[in-house]
């Protein structure tokens, strides 16, 4: 198989991925879209979309109504924070004490890559150290024949393994 | 048989003290024949734990409801596959199967090493298991014993939760629990390992199986989970990030991060202290998320509410990282080797970068799942940390992930040259650029899912790169055709494409998740008999109705048409059902699975004249997801299978 058939399969299974997909876009906004937002009041902890209690029933009840007279997901998450309270939305709301919960990942990453550069520039200079005595010591003793091949297969060897 | 589960325990709980008494006593003494002897006493204890579950599964199939527990989660009726499962569907039956599996454990483990000698690390590794097994007995036995009785005969039990009885109760708790319990071995090991100052990488080739294993059981577990909720729930989602979900998910992400690194010890002999923190840090998360789920500081949809052992797991945990972080800091200088790249380019690097990514994305979740507990300490409000938060900070954590997934496998050790870039990225690049193209021509606006459609078809595009000229090259060495070379490479370097499959399988998986999370259509509507309703390209019609007994529980049946284009394509049945002693009905999703898209219908609601309410979604490629899972699953278990050439 040339690599322009590897190409032209590809080509075809990218293609075939997208047909996949429904032509339509996103549709209009739904019970769903808003209730995955809030938790149900009569069983804190639980999503209102996954939620099946009767609590739960009345506060998609009033989604629902306000979803007919045409109201937005703020304005509907809104009304739920006015009447519970921020603890209504599963969304944690971006602001004060709330934003570790934001930013600590990313902080973890602001750490955690600059740590691992650090890790690499110690490996990159004693790698670097080591080549350059690989090489003296290469202008010194040449292996043979026999032992370069033991080497070369020893080496595909544990190629296969990872 | 009460009192022989009973005695059963309290039997295992001696035995396994006995054991950790010979071992210590052998150690000190450097006598072989007490090591011996402690080796005898864990046996004894896997057998006498081994009799206590069979002591419980009995009591369940004979309908003993004087046991408490029994009464708690069966009753006559129940159907005989879901009497046995019951047996781990509360806290106190869990326990006991925790026992269990580490004490069979702990014989394979005894059984393993049956050939070799026993050397300095082993009765160490014994001792750490019988450590972790004694916790839990001891637990059984004093403080949440299941086979505690009632003082009267209740004439029936008080049944198991609708939601359980479902196939994915026989094996989502089991493989979940085999997959923490197995992280033990390495853990154990490695425990060993410091005590010893063993410092080569002997623990880490005797633990890769566990590893792996325990990995691929985590990663089914969590998996049927997730396909339980979906058939089973009715909301038409898989992954809620729920406290429990994240619990197992955290532990799953930390071995991952190990398992590669454990790559690079293998062969570099490098990142010694870092695999043993990975390794202790994947334990602690395991026992950490069993204390989120038993201790109710978390709410949860799993429901298991305040148990009152949140105290002790906590105190084991204490220990452990204690315990861990002191045995890491006396041998941190005899571990500590100083690694080599010679450049920025290399596999190493990839490899670092992923733990990163990885150890982040746990952070993350970690974070998310107490974030309410650290909220109310702080502020004195308890707010819910639910799914938007977890899907906006982890998405783009995972995608830098997936792109780590396409470049590490191919890019060289030590150093990556421009040839190797060139030759091994040119290919995917153009693949994932095509794909890019392609998802925005045919109307894919949503950022992160174009973004996840690129990079999977990326990863996918450096996978068949790769296994293609391996093809070919075999094929100019040894003449074998086209299949036979696919083969003969898929089983010679299993190691090498198990990996690759496990990585191919993420890639369906990313494409699953993008594809139903950005463009699931979702539609509810109240039918009368005869009328339809449309979604999408399909329209449902309502033709049928019916009702009739089963097992346990009545059934209200709705019968859809499934029609496009006008053609009747397909039926669909969606059920209401009333379960013998459940306080409120379930609905049985009718789910219509193809590769494009799965036709998802619940019914919420039964009128007067049996109008119906349906609840109907279409979830793009989501089959994508289960096959990219099996796929993972195949993948790791062809990673495992040892070599002939490994064993001689």
């Amino acid at each position: 198989m040339s690599r322009k058939d590897s190409m032209f399969i590809a080509a075809i299974l990218v293609l075939l991925t997208t047909l996949l997909l429904p032509a339509t876009g996103i549709a209009e906004l739904t019970e769903t879209e808003v209730s995955e937002s809030l938790i149900c009041y009569a069983c804190p902890g639980e999503p209102l979309n996954i939620d099946r209690c009767s609590g739960g029933n009345q506060m998609r009840d009033v989604i629902k109504k306000m979803l007919a007279e045409g109201k937005s997901k703020a304005e509907i998450l809104d009304y739920f924070v006015g009447q519970f309270g921020d603890s209504i939305l599963t969304t944690v709301p971006k602001k004060g004490f709330n934003l570790i919960a934001y930013t600590g990942p990313f902080i973890g990453l602001l750490v955690g890559f600059p740590v691992a550069f650090l890790v690499l520039r110690r490996w990159g200079s004693a790698g670097r150290k080591q080549s350059a005595e690989q090489t003296s010591s290469e202008a010194v003793a040449s292996l043979d024949d026999e032992m370069r091949l033991r080497i070369e297969k020893e080496l595909s060897e544990m190629d296969e393994e990872d | 048989m009460i009192t022989f589960g009973i005695l059963s325990q309290i039997a295992a709980l001696f035995f396994t003290l006995l054991s950790m008494g010979l071992l210590l006593a052998g150690l000190g003494r450097n006598n072989v024949r007490l090591v011996q002897a402690g080796k005898r006493g864990l046996l004894s204890a896997m057998i006498a734990t081994t009799l206590a579950s069979i002591a419980l599964a009995y009591l369940f199939l004979t309908d003993n409801f004087q046991v408490e527990y029994v009464a708690s989660y069966s009753d006559r009726a129940l159907p005989i596959f879901y009497k046995a499962t019951a047996f781990w569907a509360g806290q106190k039956g869990s326990l006991l199967f925790w026992a269990w599996v580490l004490s069979l454990f702990i014989g394979l483990v005894i059984f393993n090493n049956r050939k070799e000698p026993d050397d300095r690390n082993t009765p160490y590794v014994y001792l750490v298991m019988a450590g972790t097994l004694s916790f839990f007995l001891f637990l059984l036995c004093a403080i949440s014993n299941p086979f505690d009785t009632l003082n009267f005969m209740p004439r029936d039990g008080q049944g198991l939760n609708p939601m359980l009885q479902n196939p994915g109760m026989i094996f989502h708790p089991p493989t979940l629990f085999l997959g923490y319990i197995g992280f033990t071995v390495p853990f154990a090991y490695a425990i060993a390992a410091m005590i010893t100052g063993s410092t080569d990488a002997g623990w880490i080739r005797k633990t890769r199986v566990w590893n792996v294993l325990s990995w691929i059981f985590l990663s089914i577990g969590i998996i049927l989970g997730g396909q339980w909720a979906y058939v089973e729930l009715g909301w038409g989602g898989y992954w809620a990030w729920d406290p429990v979900e994240n619990a197992s998910f955290i532990p799953w992400l930390v071995s991952t991060a190990f398992i590669h690194t454990t790559i690079i010890q293998e062969r570099r002999g490098i990142m010694k202290v870092w695999n043993m923190v990975l390794v202790q840090l994947t334990f602690i998360l395991c026992i950490f998320g069993t204390y989120l789920v038993r201790s109710g500081i978390l709410q949860s949809v799993h429901d298991f509410g305040a148990t009152g052992l949140g105290g002790y797991f906590l105190f084991f945990l204490v220990v452990v990282t204690i315990g861990g972080i002191y045995l890491l800091a006396e041998s941190y200088s005899e571990f500590k080797t100083p690694g080599s790249v010679e450049s920025y380019l290399s596999r190493e690097s990839t490899f670092l970068f992923n733990n990163v990514i990885l150890l982040a994305l746990a952070f993350a979740t970690l974070l998310g799942t107490v974030f309410p507990i650290l909220s109310e300490a702080v502020t004195g409000n308890k707010i819910t940390v639910g799914q938007p938060f977890f899907n906006q900070v982890n998405t783009p954590l995972f995608l830098m992930l997936l792109l780590l997934t396409g470049i590490g496998p191919l890019i060289g050790w030590r150093k990556a040259s421009t040839s190797n870039l060139r030759r091994n990225f040119l290919f995917p690049a153009i693949v994932a650029l095509m794909a890019g193209i392609i998802m925005v021509v045919f109307g894919v606006r949503q950022s992160y899912a174009l973004l996840a459609f690129t990079l999977a078809a990326f990863v996918g595009g450096t996978i068949i790169q790769e296994y293609i000229t391996a093809i070919r090259s075999r094929k100019k060495l040894t003449g074998e055709s086209s299949p036979g070379a696919a083969v003969k490479l898929l089983w010679k370097m299993r190691r090498r494409y198990g990996g690759h499959i496990v990585h191919f399988g993420l890639a369906m998986m990313v494409v699953g998740i993008a594809a139903s999370s950005a463009y699931k259509l979702e539609k509810q509507a109240t039918l009368k008999q005869g009328e339809n309703m449309t979604i999408g390209d399909f329209t449902l019609e309502y033709e049928n109705f019916r009702q009739y007994e089963k097992y346990n529980r009545t059934v209200y049946a709705a019968t859809l048409g499934v029609f496009r284009e006008g053609n009747r394509i397909d039926e669909m049945e969606a059920e209401r059902r009333y379960y013998v002693n459940a306080k409120q009905p379930t609905t049985e999703v009718a789910i219509r699975s193809t590769l494009a898209q799965d036709l998802y219908v619940t019914m919420p609601g039964i009128g007067q004249g049996n109008e119906i309410t349906l609840k109907v979604a279409v979830n793009p490629l989501l089959i994508w997801i289960w096959f990219g899972s099996g796929l993972m699953v195949v993948g790791g278990i062809l990673a495992i299978i040892p070599s002939r050439r490994r064993e001689s």
